[in-house]
């Protein structure tokens, strides 16, 4: 996931902050929460998370969130063992307990309990029926990308060619397709 | 006043039961999501909001006919009335920040947006053309997806917020008037028979309701393995052999037991016709009956369509639109009774 103030490096932690009289949780990347917090509270250093501090400044409310966010960063990360979408950042228990999957990378990051389950669910494995075609435009882009990958590793030249060349017929169509409209 | 009713005379003035008649309607159902966005139940109200902005504007690009508007712009018995008439779902109207309703006057489309899933595109039909349904979701889900990207794997197909979902998303419902299998003690059966085949057997307000008024949905449990064809083809197939069922249900009752019948039939109409309080589900109950002879043609002046018509008038949402005012309980059960009193007064039994 993006980090949601400068939209490039990942997001590596969350901060709340007020927006027009509204607490709002923004998941947001090291730099930015740091700047974040210099930007609020130029005289105070950065918070650094740890479970014996209390909130001194009760005079800052910012500080009150920014800890408050952290501490649920220091108990997500005492959580570490339980597997966590890299993407959403849901540990196992939490999508347990509401039988909900937090987003589509979940599938993937949880697949080893999920595949069972499926099975469970549904006595198959493998999609039959529709497909969207952007999305199976993509899939195939990546699967090329990544043969290509392996294929340049690998020093096989000759391979590396012609998945280039493939790439770059499907790159061609989709953009005399107009690309995608989203 | 003692009913002696004429226990032959059913056999002799009961026409064919129309197949359709017991089949109400269908539904088809696909669930869609975006991709890098957290499906509904953990998303801020920030991500809620663009999803809803994604679609409204998927919807605008193409001639939809459908506008998609926020849930908490529309008032609360509008709400309630396109819960009653199954267009939306309670899960939809618990999760309001960000939910939205795609919707048109007597279209037989519409779309949910933050539901369980960003995306439920609903296609609607009569009786058992749920391939009709099919086509027309299947329509609306190929004009959305030039606008917008949907989280898929070329392994587990659509992917959903929950698993029950994956593969397909879709989900095809018919719903069913089973209430002379009741009558005759055998839908307990059916029901098990019908879960043995994968089936999931639900009541008229969908997951977790109890079947008021023998009024039952059945759709597919699996979604990931089969393509959508085959899906609906087997729903309606097994359908069709659950009204088989019903109908010879029905047909046992009049030659068999016609005093059972009767008796059901006229105990509900005394009701109807002279009760001063009435709840939806004992409203539901009597009109189920009433339902049932109307269909069989036991009743003067009354068809099973006028029936099916004061099933959605007399639910709360649709009373209130009605009155064009907010009602207590009380008052509604008051208001109903009166409504169904006047609206069978002429109604009588034919035996």
């Amino acid at each position: 996931m993006k980090c949601e103030m400068c939209h490039e490096a990942d997001a590596a932690t969350v901060i709340r902050k007020s927006v027009a009289d509204e607490m709002q949780e923004f998941f947001v990347c090291q730099d930015c929460a740091d700047k974040e917090v210099h930007r609020e509270t130029p005289h105070v250093s950065p918070p650094i998370p740890s479970l014996g501090e209390t909130n001194g400044g009760a005079g800052v409310p910012l500080m009150g969130m920014v800890l408050d966010a952290a501490f649920e960063i220091v108990g997500r990360s005492l959580n570490l063992k339980e597997p966590a979408c890299p993407v959403c950042g849901i540990l196992r228990d939490e999508y347990r307990k509401r039988s909900r999957l937090g987003c589509p990378a979940c599938y993937e990051a949880f697949s080893k309990e999920l595949d069972t389950a499926i099975v469970d669910l549904h006595r198959a494995t493998q999609h039959t029926g529709k497909t969207p075609e952007k999305a199976r435009a993509a899939w195939h882009r990546q699967q090329l990308a990544s043969a290509l990958e392996d294929a340049v590793k690998g020093q096989r030249y000759e391979e590396a060619i012609a998945l280039r060349d493939q790439l770059s017929i499907l790159n061609g169509s989709e953009t005399a397709k107009g690309g995608s409209p989203q | 006043m003692r009913m002696t009713p004429d226990v032959d005379a059913p056999s002799k003035r009961t026409r064919s039961v129309p197949t359709g008649d017991i089949a109400m309607s269908c539904r088809v159902r696909l669930a869609r999501n975006l991709e890098d966005e957290r499906f509904p139940d953990w998303a801020t109200e920030r991500d809620r909001d663009r999803v809803f902005a994604k679609v409204r504007s998927a919807l605008a690009a193409e001639k939809t006919g459908l506008t998609l508007k926020p849930v908490t712009s529309f008032a609360e018995q509008h709400l309630n009335m396109l819960r009653e008439s199954h267009l939306i779902s309670k899960d939809l109207l618990e999760r309001a920040a960000g939910g939205g309703i795609a919707y048109a006057e007597k279209s037989p489309v519409c779309v949910m947006v933050n539901e369980e899933d960003h995306l439920r595109i609903q296609g609607f039909s009569d009786g058992l053309d749920m391939r009709s349904a099919w086509r027309r979701a299947d329509a609306l889900d190929t004009l959305l997806e030039r606008h917008l990207n949907y989280a898929w794997s070329p392994r587990l197909g659509y992917l959903t917020a929950c698993p029950s979902n994956v593969g397909t998303g879709l989900r095809a419902g018919t719903m069913l008037h089973l209430l002379g299998l009741r009558l005759l003690g055998e839908i307990e059966a059916v029901v098990r028979g019908l879960e043995r085949m994968r089936l999931l057997v639900r009541g008229i307000g969908g997951e977790g309701s109890e079947a008021a008024g023998q009024i039952y949905q059945i759709s597919n449990m699996d979604t990931l393995g089969v393509d959508e064809e085959a899906i609906v083809l087997r729903v309606m197939r097994i359908s069709e052999e659950v009204v088989r069922q019903e109908y010879n249900a029905r047909v046992r009752l009049i030659q068999e037991s016609p005093l059972v019948l009767v008796d059901c039939l006229a105990r509900s109409l005394c009701v109807l016709q002279n009760a001063r309080l009435l709840s939806t589900v004992e409203a539901l109950e009597f009109l189920s009956a009433m339902r049932l002879g109307a269909s069989l043609g036991l009743f003067t002046r009354l068809k099973v369509q006028e029936v099916d018509k004061l099933i959605l008038l007399m639910q709360p949402g649709h009373m209130q639109i009605g009155m064009d005012a907010a009602l207590m309980s009380d008052e509604r059960d008051e208001m109903r009774a009166g409504l169904l009193s006047r609206k069978l007064a002429n109604v009588k039994l034919k035996c």
